[in-house]
């Protein structure tokens, strides 16, 4: 269960597992006031990827990646109608 | 396990982080989610079921209550906007960066 040290790395890394098997992978995020701590976990049962923090500077990146792949998952991959026109 | 709608969620998800606060975790899950409401058989056929694609799973907890959404491509942009100010608004606890602040004082000191 790899635990990354670097934001940098591990969003890349998760994305790309996201993106391997969208239907598999999820996405887990724990929250702690008392200990001011938060945990991002991505999974596809398989590969196990962990960030933890305790900053505040992470947090926004944190969220902003959480939208970014809720965006991923609503996303509709059927041919839009703009290229329909072709 | 309650479903509950977009914004019923967020409102029940504000509530579990302040109960939380003193002590005990929030959890959120994400998921991909393509529509399905029953188990899928072990053997025999699916029952004509579409599986859409544009839908995705947010479920929370505290540990003892759960809740739970499902967001889709409609509703995503509205429901994203307030789900990412309810998320930063709420994750405060956490150790801010004072760096610089700590260099100035020691060189006022100097």
């Amino acid at each position: 269960m790899p635990q990354y040290q670097t934001w940098e790395e591990f969003s890349r890394v998760a994305e790309k597992l996201y993106l391997a098997d969208p239907m598999k992978a999820r996405v887990v995020l724990k929250y702690r006031h008392s200990d001011g701590s938060l945990c991002i976990k991505v999974t596809d049962d398989l590969v196990c990827l962990v960030y933890r923090t305790d900053q505040a500077q992470d947090v926004k990146k944190i969220e902003k990646f959480h939208s970014q792949l809720m965006r991923l998952m609503v996303a509709k991959e059927s041919h839009s109608v703009a290229m329909e026109t072709d | 396990m309650v479903l509950l709608e977009s914004e019923q969620f967020l409102t029940e998800l504000t509530r579990l982080f302040q109960k939380c606060r003193l002590s005990g975790s929030v959890f959120i899950t994400l998921k991909k989610y393509d529509g399905r409401t029953k188990p899928i058989p072990r053997k025999g056929s699916v029952e004509g079921f579409e599986p859409s694609d544009n839908k995705c799973l947010l479920r929370a907890t505290d540990g003892k209550k759960k809740i739970s959404t499902v967001v889709s491509s409609k509703e995503v942009n509205k429901f994203q906007m307030a789900y990412s100010n309810l998320l930063r608004d709420n994750m405060d606890g956490l150790k801010k960066r004072d760096k610089k602040s700590k260099s100035k004082k020691s060189k006022a000191a100097q």
